[in-house]
């Protein structure tokens, strides 16, 4: 059976009766309760409702003085003399009401279904059921966010890798199976040690620990701890599995865990941020600007090339050649406001060696650089 | 086998045409791009990568020296361009030890439609430290999948390894206009 109080206390009432309650709104409350909180429920000092449906006891407790008991199968002569303006309102069907002089609950009640779903559709449905106490759903209870995670102070600090990680792993179990009872999985993992923590964002919702256990591992040899691990927190941050459907004809691709873990070891091998997606900007910065049209593909010197220019010669440490062809210059700058603001004269330009370079003119050093080759 | 195609391009031809010409390049294979500086050689990887992507795949590209242009790739004629979100960029700083290494995983990985390893450029003293057993693994490890390496470099590496070389010739800068108002058209 489903209860609801209606009035001022309504949620700390409630919440005496069970952990878990639907907030209708700040004055109505509705939560499940047995055939022995039946009593307890009846001496409560708000306006009480006990029915088989959840909306059948709000409607009863929000419009009905005192404690209501509507027994099973009995809601729609209960509810029925209650005006038509105790239901959720809706302006149009209503005024379709007054024209067909229906005022109360019961006179929705009685009409036939199929004719009302022809006229007014599903809206005018779902007001009749619940004119009737009929609608059954399930209860939708707000419960407090929880928090997935596991911490441990120890006596003696631990100073290997191995020890650590059979720690995180027995952490990492508690914390997906809990995850998994939630019909949840993690999007994010947080690991604190001795006061720093370390964030490792997923790719895709995850709670499969060796994956999770292997990215941790892959982190600890990256970056060891500074000291030996007194203190330790894991959390996992929950959120709505992954759910895929696989097509016949899709091409193939990595899969995601492995591709992360991949990932994960060529970041230890090259460093964390020379190994992602290319991404441009919305910018003119060369390099990062996205293009307008088709351009001539190039090849970078990061960092540019120092250069000596003549009118006839350019060389650098790597190469150095006569100048055959030379078009240019074009000038640009921007962000005149930032630290690594840009402003230069680019040249293209035909090399005796056969190779086409982009060089410029940085004006603020007055120095040359090229900056790569036409490819 | 060595293949070499006919060139004189004034600018790289769309893959297809290649894809056409019965020119593929090889799955579980691996295959070469070798060429000088402005031969075009990295056109031909660019509109590899455009290929592969604009079908739905992922491709990933190891750059020893850091050389890829996003901007260019993406602008691309062939195939729309390569899907930038599609492509793993892992840079290397001018280490090929690492390069190799990195491209090994991600062969291992399994699911990428390319994988460039990109060693043009690099000194010959970091290309002489790359074991040829180093070749021999890559082509075990491409068996039986549909992954094709492709190896950009100055000279061929992979030796009898490699299924397909593709020899890009040095090319002529194309320039319009009357100086000292000319205009780069083409590396071609």
């Amino acid at each position: 059976m489903f209860a609801c109080i209606h009035g001022a206390d309504a949620n700390r009432l409630a919440d005496s009766f069970s952990p878990f309650v639907e907030m209708v709104d700040e004055k109505t409350a509705v939560f499940t309760v047995t055939a022995r909180q039946f009593g307890a429920v009846k001496h409560v000092q708000a306006q009480v409702a006990l029915a088989a449906t959840a909306e059948a006891a709000i409607l009863a407790a929000r419009n009905l003085p005192g404690y209501t008991f509507i027994p099973p199968g009995e809601e729609a002569r209960v509810l029925g003399a209650l005006s038509i303006d105790a239901l959720p309102p809706d302006p149009e069907l209503f005024e379709t009401f007054h024209l067909w002089g229906i005022r109360s609950l019961e006179d929705l009640s009685r009409l036939p279904a199929d004719a009302l779903a022809s006229r007014l559709g599903d809206r005018g449905l779902w007001l009749q059921r619940l004119a009737r106490g009929a609608f059954e759903r399930p209860l939708r209870p707000q419960l407090p966010a929880a928090v997935y995670e596991e911490s441990a102070e120890l006596d003696h600090p631990i100073k290997l890798r191995e020890p650590l990680l059979f720690l995180i792993a027995r952490f990492l179990h508690d914390l997906t199976a809990r995850l998994k009872s939630q019909s949840l999985a993690a999007s994010s993992l947080h690991l604190t040690l001795n006061g720093e923590q370390r964030r490792h964002g997923l790719p895709f919702p995850t709670r499969d620990v060796k994956l999770l256990l292997k990215l941790v591992e892959h982190s600890l040899e990256r970056e060891p701890p500074a000291e030996p691990v007194a203190k330790l927190r894991l959390e996992l941050i929950p959120t709505e599995p992954r759910r895929v459907q696989h097509g016949l004809f899709t091409p193939a691709a990595p899969e995601p865990e492995k591709l992360e873990l991949t990932l994960g070891k060529i970041r230890g091998l090259v460093g964390e941020k020379n190994v992602g997606y290319p991404e441009l900007f919305d910018t003119h910065r060369p390099g990062s600007a996205k293009p307008s049209g088709a351009l001539l593909p190039f090849r970078y010197f990061r960092p540019p090339l120092e250069a000596q220019v003549t009118a006839e010669r350019l060389s650098t440490r790597m190469f150095q050649g006569k100048i055959l062809q030379i078009a240019g210059p074009w000038r640009s700058s921007g962000d005149w406001w930032r630290p690594d603001t840009w402003n230069r004269d680019e040249y293209d330009l035909a090399l005796s060696d056969g190779a086409l370079y982009r060089i410029y003119l940085d004006r603020g050093l007055k120095k040359w650089f090229v900056e790569g080759v036409y490819d | 086998m060595a293949a070499a195609f006919p060139l004189g391009w004034r600018q790289v031809e769309p893959l297809d045409t290649l894809f056409a010409a019965g020119r593929d390049f090889p799955r579980g294979r691996i295959s070469e791009i070798v060429g000088t500086r402005s031969s075009g050689r990295t056109s031909v990887l660019h509109a590899l990568l455009a290929a592969s992507t604009g079908r739905g795949e992922y491709a990933a590209l190891v750059d020893t020296k850091d050389a890829f242009d996003p901007c260019s790739a993406a602008a691309c004629s062939d195939a729309g361009g390569v899907e930038l979100s599609k492509l793993v960029w892992v840079r290397c700083g001018g280490n090929a030890e690492h390069a190799l290494r990195a491209a090994d995983l991600l062969i291992q990985a399994g699911g990428f439609g390319v994988v460039a390893l990109d060693l043009a450029e690099a000194t010959p003293a970091a290309l002489n430290r790359i074991p040829p057993t180093a070749w021999f693994r890559f082509r075990r490890a491409l068996e039986s999948t549909p992954t094709i390496l492709t190896v950009l470099a100055d000279h061929p590496l992979a030796k009898s390894c490699s299924s397909m070389t593709v020899k890009m010739p040095p090319r002529r800068a194309v320039f319009t206009g009357r100086a000292p108002f000319l205009l780069l058209r083409d590396a071609g």
